[in-house]
């Protein structure tokens, strides 16, 4: 008989339920943000057939190479339609990345 | 004889008092177990709601960003379109314009450049000052950039 009690109170037992945690935080990339740029500003020059001479005889007064690289006004827009284009790209590329940053990265500890 | 019946029936109901004593024992670890698992239970469920609603918080900012970004998106077009206005407006020819007035368009192009130079700037990350953002005039703004380079100015 005490046997049997042993062994029916011993094997049917309730079993303690664990639960196991372990968070363990990535560590942060902190990249540093690249350094904003810094242009220098050109010169456009407009040069047509009355004034070319002047335009260049300037040049050589003023030192400079009478040398001069051209656009026709269509492509002068293309490339200000390009330059415009990137600068939109750069500035979408960087927000995404602030937003990455923002999310992924909280300056609180809320995440 | 009757003394064996005696001891016989008393070793009986000693080991059952005793088999009881156990299994008082083992229901009352039991109970303090299940306790313990409830509470753990408990905690667990708590846990899965901090959880779910973080997630809930985490869709929120998902959105707004996409938001952010869609907005943003948006006004640089509208920057892009005015630049295509301001070369095609009314069938408007610079070609033509910059043979008759070189000196003037000459002028409006080094500007116009100067200006363009400084939204590719703002573009990687440089620091509005602060006429770029107290600008709110026509002839305050950045007129190549002023979604990104104006933020108070308002279209009219």
């Amino acid at each position: 008989m005490l046997i049997l009690s042993i062994f029916l109170t011993n094997c049917s037992g309730v079993k303690e339920l664990t639960i196991f945690k372990k968070k363990v935080e990535r560590e942060k990339l902190n990249l540093n943000t690249p350094t904003p740029l810094e242009l220098e500003n050109l010169k456009w020059i407009i040069i047509t057939s009355k004034n070319a001479e002047e335009v260049f005889k300037k040049l050589e007064e003023q030192g400079i190479d009478p040398v001069l690289w051209g656009l026709t006004d269509k492509d002068f827009e293309l490339l200000a339609k390009n330059f415009a284009q990137i600068r939109n790209q750069l500035k979408i590329t960087n927000d995404l990345l602030d937003k990455y940053k923002e999310y992924y990265e909280p300056k609180t500890n809320e995440k | 004889m009757f003394g064996s019946i005696k001891i016989f029936f008393i070793g009986i109901i000693a080991t059952a008092v005793i088999g009881g004593g156990f299994y008082v024992m083992k229901l009352r670890s039991d109970n303090a177990i299940l306790k313990a698992n409830s509470i753990k239970m408990e905690e667990a469920i708590t846990d899965q709601q901090e959880l779910i609603t973080q997630q809930k918080n985490d869709f929120k900012d998902i959105l707004a960003a996409n938001q952010k970004i869609n907005e943003l998106v948006s006004v640089l077009k509208k920057d892009l379109d005015n630049l295509d206005k301001r070369f095609n407006k009314k069938n408007r020819d610079v070609g033509k314009l910059a043979i008759a007035k070189t000196e003037s368009i000459e002028r409006i192009t080094n500007g116009a450049s100067a200006l363009a130079t400084r939204c590719i700037e703002i573009a990687s990350g440089a620091e509005l000052t602060e006429a770029e953002k107290n600008a709110t005039k026509k002839s305050e703004i950045n007129s190549e950039c002023p979604s990104i380079a104006n933020p108070k100015y308002i279209p009219y």
